[in-house]
């Protein structure tokens, strides 16, 4: 019921935001744009589009979502409206889920706006099936709320905005801008260290790459294009970078809801 | 036996070697009208935030209505209604939604146009984004939200600050009204003219120690200032006015003449001392005031706030 009622509020409330609107707008539409120049101008396949659409949407899609969760309990701990709610009934685990699926619902509107854009553009110019357009926009759909279930874990642990956004931008640099390089160092330290041979692929360092959101849903979504919902090798398979994407839904959140649970609220 | 509104035993906050809160004990009885009092600092707000589970306390226990400020925090807060210091609002919402979204998650079914009458906010500006408010018409519309369902106990922290004279006499006539209904209310504030015209009992803190409890009168009895009793004269008598046991620093100065009175009866044979000299054309009596008995708690010398120098026997 509280749940229900915070989500409901939040959503009215956020969506009422301009800023976060045009940060929104400009990257699905940057998005689908350029998806649609790719489309109108090369000689490549729908798949291949799809494919290519998808992973700008991957390194896209992650800033709108940790940008729109990363204040949801730190900008009303400052604004000082989160002592309003502490003072009705609501707990702090009703206040941080009604934040969390207000968020989410929020995200799914935009990933759901964007991804028909960008998925439209693809089969009016090059045509395709209405099922590749699901697939698409279903995975992007998931890695979104995954990143909402981040940004609002590192808002519900941040004790002001200023360092949520910190966290914020620290994860995205982490796991979206940086995880190439991180994943390439961690690569030729264990080698230097002689815990795995030079060129070999152990399954850690596979697992390695499928971690961040990002990569765990490019991974799901090829593999389910390529048909391999339960292939033999797990890393090519749908199961395990779906089973990535659902540890994140999760994992941070309640990170950050034991965090705020304790918070002193001065 | 009725449960006390506000129970506090030995609660005590520190944060690191700080002690903010320094093993308070207190009973606020049901039906009163509390007054808490203390300069900025002297651990009213942290008192609060261990009462409404803000942060808990390091030792001690707090109980609201019989019921664990912790352990029972929901149904608790089902029956309060808290003005929180610091507050904040939905810059982007509404009014009639902040007090709509009060009702929904207190499962309250009042008409959110009636209580936003009650405390003065006009119909045009519930329907305002709140982020437009001036900070009066923000304490109003906190003070609607803490009116949604009725509750039974009403805590209030700081709920003059931002309000002109006007708004502050409505809300004491709101407090007493509420009272009336058997509302019991507990509200801080610095501001001791606020307290003293609308509370039966105060508590005085001090750096985190609760160092008074009392009646306003009772306090102030304690106290040895007595009331000072000016009267205004046609001419001035002489300055032999004869013995007088309770009336203290008599003095006859430009055109007044001027006593303390320690006891209530002395006023009036200090008045018809002097009517038999002279005539009396006005009268003015100044009792002590709380801010004396503040300052004599608090260590602090209220007229030290006072801008204007007293110059003895007046300079032309």
């Amino acid at each position: 019921m509280s749940v229900r009622t915070i989500a409901r509020k939040d959503l009215a409330d956020a969506s009422r935001s301009k800023t976060l609107w045009v940060v929104t707008a400009v990257v699905l539409l940057s998005t689908a744009g350029i998806t649609g120049l790719l489309a109108a101008t090369s000689h490549m396949a729908a798949g291949e589009v799809f494919a290519l659409a998808f992973q700008l949407a991957v390194t896209m899609l992650p800033i709108v979502a940790l940008i729109l969760a990363k204040g949801a309990i730190t900008a009303e701990r400052e604004s000082g409206s989160l002592r309003v709610l502490l003072s009705l009934p609501p707990s702090r685990r009703d206040i941080l889920v009604g934040k969390l699926l207000g968020r989410t619902a929020l995200m799914l509107v935009a990933t759901l706006v964007g991804g028909l854009a960008t998925g439209l553009v693809v089969l009016t110019i090059l045509g395709g099936t209405v099922g590749s357009l699901v697939t698409f926009i279903g995975f992007l759909g998931l890695m979104s709320v995954a990143f909402v279930a981040i940004g609002v874990g590192i808002s519900a642990g941040s004790a002001s905005d200023s360092r949520a956004t910190a966290v914020a931008v620290g994860a995205y640099m982490i796991l979206v801008a940086l995880w190439n390089l991180i994943q390439s160092a961690i690569q030729y330290g264990a080698v230097e260290l002689g815990l795995m041979a030079a060129g070999s692929e152990p399954a850690w360092i596979q697992l390695l790459g499928l971690f961040p959101p990002n990569r765990a849903a490019n991974a799901a979504y090829r593999a389910t294009v390529e048909g391999q919902l339960f292939g033999t090798d797990p890393f090519a398979s749908v199961w395990l970078p779906v089973l990535v994407l659902l540890a994140w839904l999760f994992v941070p959140v309640t990170v950050g809801y034991l965090r705020f649970r304790d918070a002193q609220i001065g | 036996m009725t449960d006390s509104a506000i129970e506090m035993n030995g609660v005590t906050k520190r944060f690191g070697d700080v002690t903010a809160v320094d093993n308070v004990d207190l009973t606020v009885e049901s039906g009163e009208i509390f007054g808490f009092l203390g300069p900025n600092g002297a651990g009213k707000s942290t008192t609060i935030n261990v009462l409404l589970d803000f942060m808990g306390p390091t030792s001690g226990t707090a109980s609201m209505l019989g019921l664990d400020v912790s352990d029972d925090r929901e149904t608790l807060h089902n029956r309060i209604g808290v003005v929180p210091e610091n507050y904040g609002l939905y810059d982007r919402l509404s009014g009639r939604r902040h007090v709509a979204l009060a009702a929904d998650l207190k499962d309250a079914d009042d008409d959110p146009d009636e209580l936003l009458d009650r405390v003065g906010l006009a119909r045009e500006d519930a329907n305002r984004p709140a982020g437009e408010y001036s900070t009066g018409m923000s304490q109003r519309l906190a003070l609607a939200m803490a009116l949604v369902g009725a509750p039974d106990l009403l805590i209030l922290d700081e709920p003059t600050s931002g309000l002109d004279p006007n708004g502050a006499r409505e809300l004491r006539s709101l407090i007493r009204e509420e009272n009336e209904r058997g509302v019991t209310v507990f509200f801080s504030s610095h501001i001791l003219d606020q307290v003293e015209a609308v509370a039966d009992r105060v508590g005085i803190m001090n750096e985190g120690k609760l160092v008074a409890v009392d009646s306003i009168d009772r306090l102030r009895q304690q106290l040895d200032a007595g009331a000072r009793v000016t009267l205004h004269v046609d001419r001035e008598p002489g300055r032999d006015l004869g013995d007088f046991p309770n009336v203290r620093d008599i003095d006859v100065v430009d055109g007044t003449v001027r006593g303390t009175c320690l006891e209530p009866g002395a006023k009036l044979q200090f008045i018809d001392r002097v009517r038999e000299l002279t005539t009396v054309t006005d009268v003015h009596i100044e009792e002590s005031s709380l801010e004396d008995l503040f300052a004599s708690y608090t260590g602090e010398d209220a007229r030290d706030s006072q801008s204007e120098p007293v110059v003895p026997g007046g300079v032309a």
